[in-house]
């Protein structure tokens, strides 16, 4: 009997051991998507009431379990004759269970008053009239009053992040100003997603026929630390930001995080490929993100888009006009730019010196490819395309990933994507939608390799 | 041979713990079930009501559909019919075959009436011109009531119809001869469901159709 | 058998037994035919068992492809549909088709014999509710073979994802048969409750009063309870659903007026009671075990009955709380963290009572204490994980993260698996009459531990560091493969452990050179150890009258005064009933019906839906026959004169 209970007593020792031991030696709880990383008021409130509920629950199983063992050790039967002995049959004390109940409901008060104020915490953005209470969350009533507002929609398996104020749309990737507080209004069309960036806020479903609410605000002394804000965020509107994404990916020891840059992830399952439904949240100080959106409305402006030659005007240095080109099939225009100043009359064939092809050969097919095979029934581009069904793809070439933040947004995982999304994300409405079926022009591209190319070569170049 | 059938009601109805009768109590707490089954159609009638009450942009008034002199008149008859039941009880209990057998039949037969109206009624509901309410639109357009009402409803008309051919079945078997007031027992049972059936159209009656006249 | 039997008719049936086409199978059945037809309570609950233990196998191999698919990024064991129905079916199998049934099992074997009743109140109903049982769990595992193969919907089945407008292969069926299953299993529970509480309320021996009766009785009594209050609410769930799919109502579509918050409240309204259904039966064999293994009575008998009862009654004001993060406002959410928070004392309650129980003991450390052991440790970690999601900032980042999955894993492995281990090892002995082997024993237990812990245990990181619940795979880069590997190498150590456990179950009953276990191997005190191993089908041969509450003890060690007693026996014997294939018969019928209905459905040429009732109406007209027999089947039996000896 005696070896048997040494084995049980040390079975937990044991294990207790190796996990502090193996703890110990992966400190680092700075995952891209660790909640133990708080970088925001929410999540940080988060992290403290969680951290309140370990200690109070290693305490609480300390107490009892060292209070268990104590009792196998004093009152263990040691020998044969003992285990045959009667002990007093005892059959309960009302003041120690009374006792324990009371000493119980004060353990649960201590975690009760935290989450309450949490509650109203992660349900209301705190009132900028309400000085007290700012001044308690340590905040600036510039960060409410200048608060975005982001409509999220959730769809099989991508998201749809809206701007209201500044009427743009974007998909997969939020960028947010990082000293501002942002409102998340979340619906869905389809089934039930959840919103979930850890180190931002918790999460909050994605209800179809309702809308819900959520808010967070970055801490953005926690996201730089003692750096300068403009070189510890890279700026999204110059491809800074992705050229430092794709700098970095794997988490290992030596991983450097990506200021400003957040994963996040659907958690709730909502099909196949559930899994691949991630997106990103980056973070940038105010001017980038005035920067960022400036451009993103230029590019979805109506207004400004490319007009034809027009042999009466004169061109500034810079300009960009649209003019007809041949080579590139009959009625097909070209965007040209001007390197120097035009006089009227030049148009682009007439004074070659004058104006240089905005853009690649392969750039301008892919172009007409993307009208040709469909791909604008449900993908916007800038101004061009009708779609809502697929994710935006204005300033694609900003954009550091591909497919819901799966993929690494480069020429080679695009052509791996374009060839055979179905491979990459079983399931997605690009392969499986509406419409598509064997014939459908974006199912045959897998050994077309020249039409991949140029398609490429017109999405990545929207930068 | 007396002794024998002594024998034999003893171990048919063994003395309980508590007294009453194991079929009793086993009645009582599918009853106590059902009651959660009944309580959650109606609320989810209820919840509905609240929250889809338009169609088309306005305000659903079901009372272009519903026939309450017709659904009062069959609520009148299941709640005589539980009178009924009441008396065919109390008749097997006294042993009186022939009365059980009248008052069975008038059971039934007031249970039959109320299946009907409620047949009528839905084939009217669902062929109304111009108020075409069935399972998922009303007036051609998509709409919860129809949903929750039918389902509601018929799930009591199929308590109702189970309850009918329960009844039959002791009509049939008092004419087999072997029906006695060792029976009383199991028709008091009987009694006990149709009660119950009863009881919630009392409570399904004013919920789903007196109220959309109160607003 | 050495006892003398006459053949036993009542006045009833002496006639209808000349001309029934199909006789009631009587006393000397044997093989197949018993056990198709048996009514006794210990056969039922052994096939409950094994039926359980055959289904834990098989949800046990979808777990370890689910844990080998998460060995490592990006895997390709399982396409992501192939792994959505894993962990549908795996849910669905472990709590529907596994720890409810072995609950029942140990209701079935235990619970009959601690009262002092000869069998439950009604037996042939005991035996329908044992065939829906197999049907349901036959009807879930059939879907893998037709259009969709198997659920791909969670075993929670969220609206809208169950709608046909959602669904991801044309014509899916999945979602159909998992309907139909829980439908019937809904039964077979219903079924079962019903007859236990009419069994424990009425048929107690004399003087076992309810302030008496063995806890596991107790939690027995709860339980039912529990299941016909909340299984009503998704069974309506579940009809409406249905009727979604198959007639086109608008329940839970939300194009058209429904609302798929419903489905949830619903559902949950059901699912969380449904954890105590779950829980409470391991705390009744943990209750037993202690107190004999301590040797002592349980510590504060009467607060850990009422504290079963408050968990109970106070786990159908909870639901909302598996609901935190679907918006419902800052009221409704602080109203259930609250009630959610106020769950846990009565829960602590029970673990300060087990602690008080030892406490001045002679606790010997037999392998079902060590489960108890196991239970207790393992299940306060699970409680205290479920204490953190009480409290919504922090379920906020938990809800689907595998902190989740831990805790629940805690609860339900370390809880109600090990609990319902830790009955197999103590009741075992009764019902096959021999000891098990120990060491092996100890083996099993140790092997299940570290494997348990080893699995779960990480995974309460893992969730901290952001990997989301029910996804087929995660991405390189996030620090997820080292902790996953840990969990995979433990889920297969936790596999081999169980199945150990269970071939030494099995072995039990065959392997002639166990020691024999005698009436009371553990000195345990409940009234089941009265009686020989393995108990005669009569169990008593003569009723006992209960003086105490601890009546195996108080006979062994206990005053005079409280020495149970024995009614005398009747001159015409134990009266035994006949078998009855009734229950078979109708259950088969209802297996037609859902079979009619699932594939009542057909396109024909011209594309036009075509609604085929034959074979459901068949199924059904059988199942009613299948009643109707029954009800004019009549009592039946024979009548046996044990000696005294013989109990």
């Amino acid at each position: 009997m005696t070896p048997i209970f040494r084995k049980f007593i040390s079975i937990p020792h044991f294990i207790i051991g190796i996990f502090l031991i193996l703890a110990g030696s992966c400190s680092r709880i700075d995952h891209k998507q660790s909640a133990l990383d708080p970088k925001g008021l929410v999540s940080q409130n988060q992290y403290d009431v969680f951290m309140l509920s370990v200690w109070i629950t290693i305490f609480l199983f300390c107490a009892v379990g060292g209070c268990l063992l104590y009792v196998l050790w004093r009152y263990r039967a040691k020998t044969a004759e003992e285990a045959k002995e009667v002990p007093p049959q005892s059959h309960g004390n009302s003041m120690v269970e009374t006792g324990l109940i009371i000493a119980s409901s004060i353990i649960l008060v201590i975690l009760a008053v935290p989450t309450l104020q949490g509650i109203v915490l992660l349900n209301r953005v705190p009132d900028a009239n309400d000085t007290e209470s700012l001044e308690k969350l340590g905040l600036d009533r510039s960060q409410i009053d200048g608060a975005i507002t982001v409509n999220v929609t959730g769809k099989r398996f991508f998201w749809v992040f809206e701007y209201p104020q500044f009427g743009i749309v974007t998909a997969n990737e939020l960028v947010f100003p990082a000293s501002k507080a942002v409102r998340i209004n979340l619906r869905t069309e389809d089934v039930i997603h959840s919103f979930w960036v850890p180190k931002l806020a918790g999460k909050m479903d994605l209800m179809p026929g309702q809308e819900n609410f959520m808010w967070f605000i970055a801490d953005q002394s926690k996201i730089i630390g003692d750096a300068d804000a403009a070189t510890a965020m890279p700026s999204v509107h110059d491809g800074e930001m992705r050229a430092k994404v794709f700098a970095k990916q794997k988490f290992t020891d030596e991983f450097e995080p990506v200021g400003g840059l957040f994963y996040g992830q659907c958690a709730e399952y909502c099909g196949n490929s559930h899994a691949y439904m991630s997106f990103r949240a980056l973070a940038q100080t105010d001017e980038d993100f005035d920067k960022w959106v400036k451009r993103f409305q230029n590019a979805q402006n109506p207004n400004l888009a490319t007009k034809s030659y027009d042999p009466q005007s004169s061109y500034e240095k810079g300009s960009l006009v649209s003019f007809a080109d041949p080579k590139l099939g009959s009625g097909s225009n070209r965007e040209y730019r001007s390197i120097r100043q035009i006089a009227p009359g030049q148009s682009p064939q007439l004074n070659p010196g004058a104006w240089e092809k905005a853009h690649s050969d392969d750039y301008e097919i892919g172009k007409q490819l993307f009208a040709s095979l469909q791909c604008v029934q449900c993908h916007a581009v800038n101004r061009t395309g009708l779609g809502a069904k697929g994710p935006n793809l204005t300033l694609y070439g900003l954009r550091t990933s591909l497919a819901a933040g799966w993929m690494r947004n480069d020429e080679e995982s695009l052509s791996k994507w374009l060839k055979n999304s179905n491979d990459i994300k079983y399931g997605n409405l690009m392969w499986n939608g509406e419409g598509v079926d064997d014939r459908h022009p974006l199912r045959n591209l897998e050994n077309d390799d020249e039409k991949v190319d140029q398609l490429i070569a017109y999405l990545l170049g929207q930068s | 041979m007396s002794d024998a059938s002594a024998h034999a009601l003893e171990h048919h109805e063994p003395v309980t713990s508590t007294g009453i009768p194991n079929k009793k109590v086993l009645m009582w707490a599918f009853l106590g079930s059902d009651c959660m089954f009944f309580g959650t159609l109606i609320s989810t009638h209820l919840i509905y009501r609240k929250i889809s009450a338009t169609v088309g942009g306005n305000f659903l008034d079901i009372r272009d559909v519903f026939d309450i002199e017709l659904t009062s008149f069959s609520t009148f008859i299941l709640l005589a019919s539980s009178l009924f039941m009441a008396l065919a009880v109390s008749a097997i209990h006294k042993g009186n075959l022939k009365s059980t057998r009248w008052m069975l039949l008038g059971t039934i037969v007031f249970g039959a009436i109320f299946l009907a109206c409620q047949v009528y009624e839905f084939t009217h509901f669902v062929h109304a011109p111009g108020n075409e309410l069935t399972l998922s639109t009303y007036r051609g357009e998509p709409h919860v009531f129809g949903s929750t009402f039918y389902v509601l409803t018929g799930t009591h008309g199929t308590h109702v119809a189970i309850g009918v051919f329960w009844l039959l079945g002791w009509l049939a078997y008092s004419f087999t001869g072997k029906m006695s007031t060792a029976h009383a027992l199991d028709v008091e049972i009987c009694g006990l469901y149709w009660h119950f059936v009863d009881i919630v159209w009392i409570i399904i009656f004013p919920v789903v159709y007196l109220m959309e006249y109160a607003l | 058998m050495a006892t003398e039997s006459i053949k036993y008719l009542s006045p009833d049936t002496e006639n209808k037994a000349k001309t029934q086409v199909f006789p009631r199978p009587g006393q000397h059945t044997t093989g197949l035919i018993d056990w198709l037809t048996t009514i006794d309570h210990k056969k039922i609950g052994l096939m409950y068992g094994l039926t359980a233990l055959f289904f834990l196998i098989v949800g046990g191999i979808e777990a370890l492809l689910i844990r080998s698919q998460l060995w490592d990024h990006n895997m390709t064991v399982l396409t992501n549909r192939e792994y959505n129905q894993m962990f549908t079916m795996h849910g669905t199998t472990m709590v529907f088709l596994v720890i409810m049934p072995l609950s029942a099992a140990f209701f079935n074997f235990v619970m009959p014999l601690q009262i002092g009743a000869r069998d439950v109140a009604f037996p042939r109903m005991n035996t329908l509710s044992l065939w829906c049982f197999i049907v349901g769990g036959l009807v879930l595992n059939l879907s893998w073979f037709f259009t969709g193969g198997s659920p791909a919907i969670g075993w929670f089945g969220y609206a809208p994802l169950t709608d046909t407008r959602f669904a991801e292969v044309i014509g899916d069926m999945g979602p159909d048969f998992w309907i139909f299953s829980l439908q019937i299993l809904g039964v077979a529970s219903l079924l079962a409750s019903f007859n236990f509480i009419t069994t424990i309320i009425n048929m107690r021996a004399p003087g076992m009063t309810m302030m008496r009766l063995p806890v596991f009785t107790w939690m027995t009594l709860i339980v039912s309870f529990l299941i016909i209050l909340a299984f009503p609410a998704i069974t309506i769930a579940l009809v409406e659903l249905m009727f979604d799919r198959t007639y086109g109502t608008n329940f839970f579509d939300f194009l058209e007026g429904g609302k798929p918050h419903l489905w949830q409240h619903l559902f949950w309204i059901f699912g969380h009671p449904e954890v105590y259904i779950l829980i409470l039966p391991a705390m009744g064999i943990v209750s037993e075990v202690i107190p004999v293994f301590s040797r002592k009575p349980l510590f504060g008998y009467g607060l850990i009955v009422f504290s079963g009862a408050i968990i109970g009654f106070m786990g159908f004001a909870v639901w909302s709380h598996h609901m935190f993060t679907t918006g419902m406002g800052v009221v409704a959410t602080s109203a259930f963290a609250m009630l959610t928070m106020l769950i846990a004392i009565p829960t602590g309650v029970k673990i300060f009572n087990w602690i008080g129980t030892m406490w001045g003991g002679r606790i010997r450390f037999d392998t079902p204490m060590l489960f108890a052991l196991g239970f207790i440790t393992m299940f306060m970690i699970g409680g205290f994980t479920g204490i953190m999601h009480s409290s919504v900032p922090i379920d906020a980042q938990h809800q689907d993260s595998y902190f989740v999955v831990a805790h629940f894993h805690y609860v339900l492995i370390g809880g109600a698996l090990f609990g319902l281990y830790c009955g197999f090892y103590f009741w075992l002995p009764k019902m096959s009459g021999r000891l098990m082997n120990e060491k092996l024993g100890k083996f099993v237990f140790t092997l299940m531990f570290i494997g348990f812990n080893l699995t779960f245990f990480p995974m309460h990181y893992l969730g901290m560091i952001g990997q989301p619940r029910r996804t087929h795979t995660y991405n390189e880069g996030h620090g997820f493969e080292m902790w996953n590997q840990a969990a995979t190498i433990g889920a297969f150590i936790l596999g081999v452990g169980i199945v150990i456990g269970i071939y030494q179950f099995v072995n039990s009953f065959f392997n002639k050179k166990l020691k024999p276990a005698g009436k009371n191997p553990w000195d345990a005190r409940t009234l089941e150890w009265t009686l020989s191993s393995p108990v005669k089908e009569y169990n008593f041969s003569r009723t006992p009258i209960i003086k105490a509450r601890d009546q195996a003890w108080e006979n062994n060690y206990g005053s005079k005064e409280n020495h149970s007693e024995k009614e005398p026996l009747d001159d015409h014997g134990v009266h035994m009933p006949d078998r009855s294939w009734w229950p078979l018969v109708t259950a088969l019928g209802l297996f037609g019906l859902c079979l009619g209905m699932l594939f009542h459905r057909n396109i024909d040429p011209s594309g036009e839906l075509v609604r085929n009732y034959t074979v459901a109406i068949a199924g059904g007209a059988v199942m009613v026959f299948g009643i109707i027999m029954w009800a004019l089947e009549g009592p039946g039996g024979y009548h046996l004169f044990p000696k005294e000896e013989e109990e």
